[in-house]
């Protein structure tokens, strides 16, 4: 090859690449492309469309419902927006409807509340019900409703009916039936809930899912501790007649052997006899309890 | 018969000439890349993505490489003039169109047959990155024979798609036949639409031969079943044995045609 | 019987899209080749001679008539096998090399293995194919092109060969090696059946040639019979010449006219009435030496366009 046309050749890879550059610069895509807007929305027609790539084009859209959940979340926008969750997932269950995880996974992003997610359980609830119709392994979905409602929507009642449902499956795990029993009870104490999520802990098959069954059992026996050192500090202002200042009056009286700290290694804090998690705890917010428990 | 062996072993050693195995390159460098990226993007399903893509890319480089070279199987013969003195030698025409037909499902059996086994392996290698929990809520196991099913009817589903570039080309222009085998299989994966055709149009009439359509055109929807082997669900051995049975009288169908018309040709 | 027959062998093509109108590219062939002949199909480009040899090997099917080879018609297996066919301008698949595609043909007859090997083995070294033998045929000129197009004609060891003008892309050393074969191939008792626009191909080689023009057959017989290429005049060449002698020649009517090439180098033109034997040796006498004699005739283009432009007349004469 002669020289000049190597030259051009190397100009001309470096123009490609400078523009491109110049492309992400002022922000890449333009507002409204890809991101926001969704190109085809009636599942009906993607699924004519998608030939013999249905599977394949709903593990596409199921990739875009992480990626637009994960970035919202992460985004710095004073409000985030997950306009697109619903319709994505839909896309994805009406492309592959046996697509366990995208239900299962679904619910829970769309129940999570603002910030971190859209804040809408009955949407979760909608989806996880059109896969009670469409694919196998019901009792699970029905126990996700379940869920929905015990936890996001504090509805006990419909809760333990779905629990009771789920576990009327003939393949299901022997431990919905006590939970259903626990549930109705004494739906949202600790004892239910810590049920609750130690079954998810144990069955999550998904690393983030079981952390987060982790830190919400960590959060109750916080909040047992709290219960604990609370009284502790109750019985010292009786005793004193005033409260104590800091862990260290209680350490002296011999009602503590040193600074307590809750399950992640953070030391309570106790300000004009209150007790709470230290703000930078990783276990905040602790969930509200319903009245009634209390 | 013998003669219809030399001439499929002549069209493999060409497509092996031509480079076609590189496309398993491509295949391997797809699924490997697929299965890094994808553990980064998505919540741990990258076993059934795999799947999932692995099996589509086993029916689309088929697809292709079946289109591509069926359609200058015998185009290519004729319009390079190669055919005049391979028809002088003592072989009928009829051996020429089947030979021909019979090297490129060897090529594509050697192809499906690689790409199956560099999707196993990947499989077998994810199948080490999940804990026996994770292992558990899987609808079938990472690797699983119940797949060459499927595998199975996109190699049949190949053989079809063969035969009708075969078909076509022994009368139009490689343009024209890629375009009607494309065509076709496209029209084929709607074939199940054709026929609730009537929930969609008001006239019986466009009903009727809607359906009409879909009973004489290639239903290449009836040979997927990626979706039932990804989840393991039931696929009645009938339905195997049906499918398998429809294939192979469209392909004779179609062969029948391509050597009656190729029988009469003129080489000009 | 012979080695091939036709009979009112007839091809009409449909030419244009919207209206076709025939158009005949042969026109009733009758034609018979004896079995060992070496038979000299002739005519110009276009004459219908491409036509035939597809005709016979049944790339193209007749309109009309019939025709035979060894006895048989022509779809026979039987006859495929003891056929063979080289095309014009031969084109075989670039992707092997010419020991793997002598190696397929071979299989095609069917061929073993270790038989295919001796025959490839002795056909390349027979067509002058050496070490090239291992090469991609797509490296391949026109002329090694053309050698291996004939290897793979024989290669059966036919009876019968049909070569489609077998000399053209080759250079002068390859025509005569091609001509060499083809007397070997008549020697062994093959017959060979070549078409050729070229006489002089014809002239060393044939027993018997046939003329075709515009589709029709004008003239058929040993070359030497057909009046158009009779001997009309001869062209001497000397050195060494005198201008005495070369005078005296002139005077005595043996030299219709003189050329001067060189010093003391002519070339003479003698008629058809002069014994060229005679002029030699006056010459030689003289001093001069003998550098060529050639017969003088109608060149087969000559008699091509003579055939185009009278064409009624010529075709009775032909027929005669």
């Amino acid at each position: 090859m002669r020289w000049p046309l190597l030259v051009l050749l190397v100009v001309l890879s470096g123009g490609v690449v400078a523009l491109q550059a110049v492309y992400e610069r002022r922000g890449g895509a333009l507002a409204g492309s890809t991101e926001q807007v969704l190109y085809v929305r009636s599942p009906d027609a993607v699924k004519r469309l998608a030939l013999s790539y249905d599977a394949l084009l709903a593990d596409i859209y199921w990739i875009r419902a992480v990626q637009h959940f994960g970035r919202t979340r992460l985004s710095t926008e004073p409000v985030k927006q997950y306009n697109l969750l619903y319709s994505l997932l839909d896309l994805t269950t009406s492309l592959d409807p046996h697509f366990r995880v995208a239900y299962l996974f679904g619910a829970i992003f769309l129940s999570e509340p603002a910030p971190g997610g859209p804040g809408r359980p009955d949407l979760a609830v909608a989806l996880l019900q059109r896969a009670l119709q469409a694919s196998s392994r019901q009792w699970e979905f029905a126990q996700a409703i379940g869920f929905v409602h015990y936890w996001w929507r504090q509805d006990y009642q419909q809760a333990a009916a779905w629990f009771q449902r789920a576990a009327d499956y003939p393949d299901a795990p022997e431990w919905l039936v006590p939970l259903a029993a626990t549930t109705l009870a004494q739906g949202g104490s600790r004892e239910s809930s810590r049920m609750l999520w130690q079954q998810i802990a144990r069955t999550a098959e998904d690393d983030w899912y079981r952390n987060e069954a982790l830190r919400r059992l960590r959060q109750l026996d916080a909040m047992d501790q709290l219960d604990r050192l609370r009284a502790v500090v109750e019985a010292f202002r009786q005793a004193r007649g005033g409260p104590p200042a800091d862990w260290d009056d209680l350490r002296r009286a011999g009602d503590l052997r040193g600074t307590p700290v809750d399950p992640t290694g953070a030391p309570y804090r106790l300000s004009d006899g209150a007790v709470s998690l230290d703000s930078a705890s990783p276990l905040n917010p602790l969930p509200a309890e319903p009245a009634r428990i209390r | 018969m013998a003669v219809i062996g030399h001439i499929a072993l002549n069209v493999f050693k060409e497509s092996v000439r031509d480079r076609v195995l590189y496309s398993l390159v491509a295949f391997a460098t797809l699924l490997i890349g697929a299965s890094y990226l994808i553990g980064q993007l998505t919540a741990g399903q990258d076993v059934k993505i795999i799947k999932d893509l692995g099996l589509a890319a086993i029916a689309t480089f088929g697809l292709f490489i079946a289109v591509f070279i069926g359609i200058g199987l015998v185009w290519k013969e004729v319009e390079r003039r190669s055919i005049y003195s391979l028809l002088a030698k003592p072989i009928r025409r009829h051996e020429l169109v089947l030979g021909k037909y019979a090297g490129l499902a060897l090529t594509l059996l050697v192809n499906v047959a690689m790409m199956t086994i560099a999707l196993y392996l990947v499989l077998a290698y994810l199948n080490t990155q999940f804990s026996d929990n994770a292992r558990a809520v899987w609808p079938a196991p990472a690797v699983d024979v119940g797949m060459l099913r499927a595998i199975g009817l996109i190699f049949l589903e190949l053989l079809v798609v063969t035969a009708f570039a075969l078909f076509f080309s022994t009368f139009s222009s490689p343009f024209l036949s890629a375009a009607l085998t494309f065509s076709l299989w496209i029209i084929g994966e709607f074939n199940p639409e054709l026929r609730n055709f009537e929930a969609v149009v008001e006239s019986p009439a466009a009903a009727y031969l809607a359906r009409g359509l879909s009973y004489v055109l290639p239903n290449f929807a009836a040979f997927d079943i990626k979706t039932q082997v990804v989840y393991a669900l039931p696929v009645p051995s009938s339905y195997l044995l049906t499918t398998s049975a429809y294939g192979a009288v469209y392909i004779a169908l179609l062969l029948t045609g391509a050597v009656a018309i190729f029988e009469r040709r003129d080489f000009k | 019987m012979d080695a091939i027959s036709t009979e009112k062998l007839t091809k009409h093509y449909r030419v244009g899209f919207w209206r076709p109108r025939p158009y005949v590219a042969l026109d009733a062939l009758t034609l018979e080749v004896g079995r060992g002949e070496v038979f000299g199909f002739l005519g110009p480009n276009g004459a219908g001679k491409t036509t035939t040899l597809k005709l016979l090997m049944q790339l193209i099917f007749p309109t009309s008539g019939r025709a035979e080879i060894l006895g048989r018609p022509l779809g026979d297996l039987v006859v495929r096998r003891r056929i063979g066919y080289l095309p014009e301008n031969p084109y075989f698949y670039d992707y092997l090399t010419a020991e793997e595609l002598l190696d397929y043909f071979g299989s095609l007859f069917g061929y073993g293995a270790a038989e295919r090997r001796r025959r490839v083995a002795a056909l390349l070294d027979e067509v002058g194919i050496g070490a090239e033998r291992r090469l991609q045929l797509r490296k391949f000129s026109k002329g090694m092109l053309q050698r291996v197009g004939i290897a793979q004609a024989i290669v059966n060891d036919p009876d019968v060969v049909f070569f489609d003008e077998p000399m053209s892309g080759l250079d002068p050393l390859g025509r005569r090696e091609v001509r060499r074969l083809m007397l070997k191939l008549r020697d062994r008792g093959c017959t060979v059946f070549f078409s050729s626009h070229v006489l002089s191909d014809a002239e060393t080689l044939c027993s018997r040639v046939a003329i075709l023009v515009g589709g029709r057959l004008v003239a058929s017989g040993p070359l030497s019979n057909l009046l158009a290429f009779q001997v009309q005049g001869w062209e001497l060449v000397l050195t060494g010449v005198t201008d005495t002698a070369l005078e005296q020649a002139t005077r005595c009517g043996q030299v219709v006219r003189a050329t001067r090439l060189g010093a003391e180098h002519y070339a003479l033109e003698l008629p058809v009435t002069t014994a060229p034997e005679r002029v030699v040796s006056d010459f030689t006498a003289c001093g001069a030496r003998l550098v060529s004699l050639t017969p003088m005739r109608e060149t087969l283009e000559d008699y091509f366009v003579r055939q185009v432009a009278d064409a009624p007349r010529n075709r009775e004469w032909g027929r005669a």
